[in-house]
């Protein structure tokens, strides 16, 4: 792969005390089961500003559900700071761990290979069932769990999501229109499979969609992310420098538990920006993007037809299979990893157009289907009855429960039963190791050797105490290969900070107390 | 007295493959070839789950 990438992923949580429990209290001390000493605060947020627009403005606010309007009333009245609430850690691997809105997220570090990034996606898994499990003996009552979905079927979505840098030059409404019919349509195979429809009543009798996060999406772009929430996101945090990158920030994905799925979901989204900058993305103008996107996860014809503007007709897998043909010819042959997306992605389509069954152990949403059709059947159960269906959500909401004694797809994983991508041994590397190619390696060794002298960090950034003296060292530059490997190279050499910075060399930019 | 450091990107300068790591020059994600899935474990595990466990999972509004 030849693109920047990583994954946010929130989690859900529950205790299986009786009773109310609270998320706020919870969802921290978990992150804080991490570390065996006391938490330090380190996440600096003096450069974060989630109200910046891609499209050249700042909004005043961002917009939040009603429900979550209350609850951050009630927050800011308990006697928590927010470092406290939010619990920022990063990981020996470069990644963030923190608390998101009441949600323990996993942000992997920055990856350019696939292999890296479902490695870390899969260990951050390992690294919140660690915490959950600890967590579980120091509370005393109750079982803490950890479920790696997007929603709780009463309206209440949360996220995982992607992360591409690209290049400035290329004006975001080209992005926006570039990105429209790939994001709708990726879902035939990059949905996780949900039971029922939320958010719309019209759409009740519908069993069983392919996507988790479909019935959440309101706007074609915005800023916003947790309401009315976009196809494409315009929040401007490239996390890069400003004047070349940007930072696409795409919350439309489902959580995977397939590695495949994961895979292909962020691998084919790399190919398509890769087309968008060349200048070679087949052209698609939906007539109904939202309504594409909710009709598309809706249809158990497996048909998935798409009305293009113009009065034209398409599907999901026609538009694809487009997309595909154009990375083929642009692509094929450039490196191993490309050259597996392409194999996959052709792959996935004629699964789809043929047999969806074929891609048990590989899609979400047919694996999960497939158990649901089969403890159906076993049990007599009938979709369209209230009680079995709220029986077949709890097995959905199992097949993304974390811990491998008890979800669903663990058990299917256990049993050799779905293709991994990674070796276990990548997994087990990726928990304390970060990648080595890219700007993570930097942040995640700094903190194994010189941890002493960290004052605090950010995505692109890391503020050092140098012996009284305020240092800080900006990681923008890194989001190239070579100029990672470089700082890296430096830091694997240096014997001492003050050894580093000579290293890296020094142009007092700033005045400011230590 | 604090200090900001600050660098253009390098030049480019050979660096290790992608790829280069165990598994020689073909690597990249491997796809290890599965027979279709039985149910009978599966479906045993299934049997346990509570079927009011969704009803009683709630969560708050994320991103």
């Amino acid at each position: 792969m030849q693109r920047l990438c990583g994954l946010e992923t929130e989690y859900g949580i529950q205790v299986d005390e009786g009773g109310s429990m609270d998320v706020v209290v919870e969802s921290m001390e978990l992150i804080r089961c991490y570390v065996s000493r006391d938490f330090v605060a380190l996440w600096d947020y003096a450069l974060e500003n989630p109200r910046l627009d891609m499209r050249g403005f700042e909004v005043a606010a961002l917009r939040n559900d009603k429900d979550e309007t209350v609850h951050l009333q009630k927050d800011r009245q308990r006697p928590i700071a927010l470092a406290d609430l939010k619990s920022d850690l990063i990981v020996h691997n470069g990644a963030r761990l923190y608390n998101d809105h009441t949600h323990p997220e996993f942000s992997t570090p920055e990856c350019y290979s696939l292999r890296d990034l479902v490695a870390v996606d899969r260990a951050g898994e390992r690294i919140l069932l660690q915490c959950a499990r600890r967590r579980t003996q120091t509370r005393g009552a109750g079982v803490v769990r950890l479920y790696k979905n997007n929603t709780d079927f009463e309206g209440h979505s949360y996220g995982c999501h992607e992360n591409f840098l690209l290049s400035r030059d290329l004006p975001f409404q080209q992005v926006i229109d570039g990105l429209l019919p790939f994001v709708v349509t990726r879902q035939i195979f990059a949905g996780a499979g949900k039971v029922g429809v939320e958010q719309d009543v019209r759409a009740a009798a519908t069993p069983y969609q392919l996507s988790q996060r479909a019935d959440f999406f309101e706007v074609i772009a915005s800023v916003d992310t947790m309401h009315r929430r976009p196809l494409v996101n315009t929040r401007d945090e490239p996390h890069a420098d400003p004047a070349h990158y940007r930072r696409l920030h795409l919350i439309i994905g489902d959580a995977n538990m397939c590695e495949y799925a994961t895979a292909l979901k962020v691998g084919t989204a790399s190919l398509v920006l890769d087309l968008l900058e060349a200048g070679a993305l087949p052209a698609f103008v939906l007539a109904d993007p939202i309504g594409a996107l909710k009709a598309v996860s809706r249809d158990a014809s497996y048909q998935w037809p798409v009305a293009l503007a113009g009065g034209r007709s398409s599907s999901a897998v026609e538009i694809q299979a487009a997309l595909l043909a154009a990375a083929q010819r642009v692509f094929q042959g450039r490196d191993p990893e490309t050259d597996w997306i392409l194999a996959a992605w052709r792959d996935v389509l004629d699964g789809l157009a043929q047999d969806p069954q074929t891609l048990v152990g590989r899609v979400d949403w047919v694996t999960k289907k497939w158990l649901l059709d089969a403890f159906a059947e076993s049990e007599g159960l009938d979709w369209e009855r209230p009680e079995d269906r709220a029986w077949l959500q709890s097995q959905d909401l199992e097949y993304h429960n974390i811990d491998p004694d008890e979800g669903l797809y663990a058990v299917l994983e256990a049993a050799d039963q779905v293709e991994r991508v990674v070796a276990e041994e990548d997994v087990q590397r990726a928990l304390f190791e970060p990648p080595g190619d890219t700007r993570a390696y930097f942040r995640g060794k700094m903190l194994q050797k010189f941890a002493s002298a960290v004052r605090s960090l950010n995505w692109d950034s890391i503020e050092l105490d140098c012996a009284g003296r305020c240092v800080v060292i900006d990681l923008k530059a890194c989001v190239s290969r070579e100029t990672a490997t470089y700082y890296n190279e430096a830091l694997d050499a240096a014997a001492s900070v003050e050894d580093l910075l000579a290293r890296l060399g020094t142009n007092p930019q700033r005045e400011g107390a230590p | 007295m604090s200090d900001f450091i600050q660098y253009r990107e390098r030049v480019p300068r050979p660096t290790k493959p992608l790829d280069d790591k165990d598994d020689g020059p073909d690597s990249g994600p491997r796809r290890p070839k599965v027979e279709r899935p039985s149910t009978d474990d599966i479906l045993k595990r299934m049997r346990r789950v509570d079927p009011n466990q969704a009803r009683r999972y709630r969560q708050r509004t994320g991103q």
